[in-house]
């Protein structure tokens, strides 16, 4: 009972280039524009957003996003805070995936000063890594298909179901560091925490479970046709906008372009595994939303591949810290490096020799990919409806948290 | 990282400006410096030569004793093989430099962020309003002269 | 004051009339303690959802805490609800908005600060855009500490306010619950701003704490029903 697919009768849209910045005065419409507001308290925003929208009829003619509702200065802070003090703080920018953010942070720290990683870091950085990417990417699967309303139980009952796995990926965390949500775990030169008595099979446990579970939710997503229709063709973002836009991450995979940070700028255990990326090429919310399902079938394999064979030794190549001032950057240098998080490229400019006698970053600048992500709505939502707002912004998956900082 | 310069690319940028980019030899690991008035066309020529992705941008306020300085980094990353590069220009106390807007799309939100944090403008900007602080806002929250608990009455 | 009073709290018309009425007051005393009661026991939550709370208060309705239990139900519009969950940062950018927000709840309203930053701003208390705690715009009821709390946290934090909610009903005073200890307000303008000098930044900070209260600081309790005076007959 397949109600026949957009794709078998119209070709996708590949829109010219609209310019964001239009001038409503020079339209012909003008007159008859209504604009309305979505957020900053809106439920479907993940976050404060606001986004002011133009409406002729019930078609988009001009859309303007507004953020900073979230903005806590924490660039002003990072530089009053010492290097060893920073990890906690990070946590907070993509609270979905705190884990990601503190690897970025310390991985960045450690390429400027050189500093060795022991290999039995660098493989728990890539397991808690790629555990973390399952975790976001359910949360993402959840909401987003809550949002769009299509599945069983007007969306709600799979956000259930994902909520059961995450929850189990939590406890797994909570093994290891002893919090639930933010973690500190990642130090400069390695980890804080060593992986406890019964964590690998703990993993495999939960592994198996979230695997288990894969297919339902996918013959509830691309089994369902509500779901398919609001997707395919709508918010199509092009191979080149997406790239001078800076998406980074499934976003820009699923926009035609093959580039993987884990893959190609490896970090932590990525350069002794392979990575298989996922690409889609229609660059719509369906690719984006197909993108993310086979990653979480990629994040699985690398976890089972990794899980087992964890190396013997220490943890952190630095002596444990005891004072926060123990880690200084030199001054007078300029650094800037990235890790693929599940959102995509987060980025880290340094220039060191702060406050402290070095102890702090001089400036500290994280490019946050939910930001760029963000920046395409202008581009993506005109010419669409508003039931279809909700559906691009959950697709490009952005975390206020992260846009703000 | 910054990594090597493929030769096409090296050779492209020694031919334009050879006092910043020699033909041999490492590049200043911090970043090559390059004149300010080059900006946009540096950008040009390494879009030209693949670097099309568009990374970010980033500000940075160095109070001297003599005034007020400011470096622009620019990152730019090439989708085919992943590698990044990234230059800086410095700024007077003026600081007033070239939009890359017309080459990359994405540095409409990244140059506003910077406008609105450090207080860099960027000539050319099609829309170059605060995005973090509300529109009223003094002062630019990332210049080391501005204190980081600065009142905003009522609120704080 | 720093919201416009002009916007007053929602207020239903029959009530109007039915002050007017001769003996209506007893009525309307019978009919808050109605509205109390089944409030107590179906408290509609609007997430007040910034940051990182937001996620443990999704988790908190979701499958394995199950907030619903207790008959609450989580609502995207204030005028449908009791209870304003403030779950996460509150920026000077957001302020107005979180304060409008209230407003427009009608009521009997209560509030909850959820995790550090809306009790006190946390790590970023000083910080020149963050507001030092939510209960310097809006009366808090209950805090429920932590980075971010526990979703079982959560509801104990509702239980606490059913607890408060059943006092008050009981004819009690209930004050206002003391913020948790270490969650202090800052000391605002101490990092060196040349436009502040002490006594401004002390001034700046007595009015921020007493924002919003105009005054109050207690919840008044609600009257038990008296008997009809004057009988005629």
């Amino acid at each position: 009972m397949t109600l026949p697919h957009r794709e078998a009768d119209v070709t996708l849209p590949k829109p010219a280039r609209k310019d964001p910045h239009v001038d409503l005065e020079k339209l012909d419409a003008a007159a008859d524009l209504m604009a309305i507001n979505m957020g900053p308290q809106h439920p479907s925003t993940h976050g404060v957003m606001r986004i002011k929208l133009w409406l002729d009829g019930e078609m988009i003619v001009k859309a303007v996003p507004y953020c900073g509702y979230l903005h806590r200065g924490v660039e002003k802070l990072c530089e009053r805070l010492t290097v060893v003090q920073l990890t906690p703080i990070v946590d907070k920018h993509d609270y979905v995936s705190p884990m990601t953010n503190e690897q970025a942070l310390n991985i960045a720290f450690e390429r400027m000063l050189g500093l060795e990683v022991p290999r039995r870091a660098r493989y728990m950085r890539t397991i808690i890594a790629e555990i973390q990417r399952i975790a976001s990417h359910l949360l993402w699967l959840g909401t987003f298909t809550l949002d769009i309303g299509g599945t069983i139980g007007g969306g709600a009952s799979l956000m259930m179901y994902t909520f059961r796995e995450r929850e189990a990926i939590l406890d797994v965390f909570e093994m290891l560091t002893g919090a639930r949500f933010h973690y500190n775990t990642h130090t400069v030169g390695g980890q804080r925490h060593d992986v406890p008595v019964g964590w690998p099979a703990a993993v495999k446990k939960m592994i198996d479970a979230v695997d288990a579970h894969m297919p339902e939710y996918e013959q509830q997503c691309y089994g369902n046709d509500v779901l398919v229709l609001r997707t395919k063709g709508v918010g199509v973002i092009d191979r080149e906008l997406a790239l001078e836009l800076g998406l980074s991450g499934p976003n820009l995979r699923a926009s035609g372009v093959d580039l993987d940070l884990r893959r190609d700028e490896p970090f932590s255990a990525y350069d002794e595994i392979k990575v298989n990326v996922a690409v889609a090429t229609d660059g719509d919310v369906y690719a984006r939303f197909d993108v993310r399902m086979r990653e979480m079938h990629e994040s699985i394999r690398i976890v089972r591949e990794l899980i087992d064979s964890i190396p013997e030794g220490p943890i952190c190549s630095q002596k444990p810290v005891k004072v926060p001032f123990a880690v200084k950057l030199p001054a007078g240098r300029q650094f800037y490096t990235a890790i693929e998080t599940p959102r995509g490229e987060l980025g880290t400019y340094v220039i060191g020799g702060g406050a402290e006698k070095g102890a702090a970053p001089y400036r500290l600048k994280f490019r946050p990919p939910s930001l760029h992500a963000m920046s395409a709505l202008p581009y993506a939502l005109v010419g669409h409806t508003v039931p279809d707002v909700v559906a691009i912004l959950g697709s490009l998956d952005p975390i206020l948290g992260e846009v703000d900082r | 990282m910054m990594s090597p310069l493929p030769a096409p690319v090296r050779a492209a940028l020694a031919a334009r400006w050879p006092e910043v980019f020699p033909a041999e030899g490492d590049l200043d690991p911090n970043g090559p410096l390059v004149p300010a008035d080059s900006h946009y066309d540096l950008a040009a020529l390494l879009k030209e030569h693949g670097y099309l992705l568009y990374v970010t941008v980033v500000a940075t306020h160095f109070p001297t004793p003599e005034g007020d300085t400011f470096e622009v980094a620019t990152v730019l990353r090439n989708p085919s093989t992943g590698k990044a590069f990234w230059w800086r220009c410095k700024l007077g106390a003026d600081p007033v430099i070239a939009t890359l807007f017309p080459l990359f799309a994405g540095a409409d939100w990244q140059e506003r962020e910077q406008f609105d944090l450090v207080g860099v403008r960027f000539a050319g900007h099609p829309d170059l309003r605060r995005l973090m602080l509300p529109e009223d806002w003094e002062g630019h929250p990332l210049r080391k002269s501005y204190a980081i608990d600065t009142p905003h009455a009522p609120w704080r | 004051m720093a919201v416009d009073e002009s916007e007053r709290n929602f207020e239903h018309p029959l009530y109007h009339y039915w002050e007017n009425m001769p003996g209506g007051g007893i009525g309307m005393t019978s009919l808050d303690r109605l509205l109390m009661h089944s409030a107590r026991h179906s408290l509609w939550f609007f997430p007040m959802a910034t940051s990182c709370c937001a996620i443990e208060f999704m988790t908190a309705a979701a499958s394995r805490v199950d907030m619903d239990q207790v008959g609450t139900i989580i609502r995207p519009t204030p005028r449908h609800c009791d209870v304003m969950v403030v779950a996460g940062t509150i920026t000077v950018k957001m302020a107005p908005r979180v304060k409008k927000l209230w407003d427009q709840m009608p009521e009997p309203k209560w509030g909850i600060a959820m995790g550090s930053c809306a009790i006190c701003g946390d790590f970023y208390r000083d910080i020149y855009s963050v507001v030092p705690g939510v209960d310097t715009i809006i009366p808090i009821d209950v805090y429920i500490p932590g980075c971010p709390p526990n979703a079982d946290q959560v509801m104990v934090g509702l239980q606490r306010l059913q607890e408060k909610i059943a006092a008050q009903l009981a004819g009690k005073t209930i004050d206002k619950d003391p913020r948790p200890p270490n969650m202090i307000y800052p000391a605002i303008g101490t990092h060196g701003d040349a436009r502040q000098t002490e006594a401004t930044a002390t001034g700046q900070l007595e009015a921020s704490r007493n924002l919003g209260y105009g005054g109050q600081e207690h919840r008044v309790p609600v009257a038990p029903p008296k008997p009809p005076a004057g009988d005629a007959t």
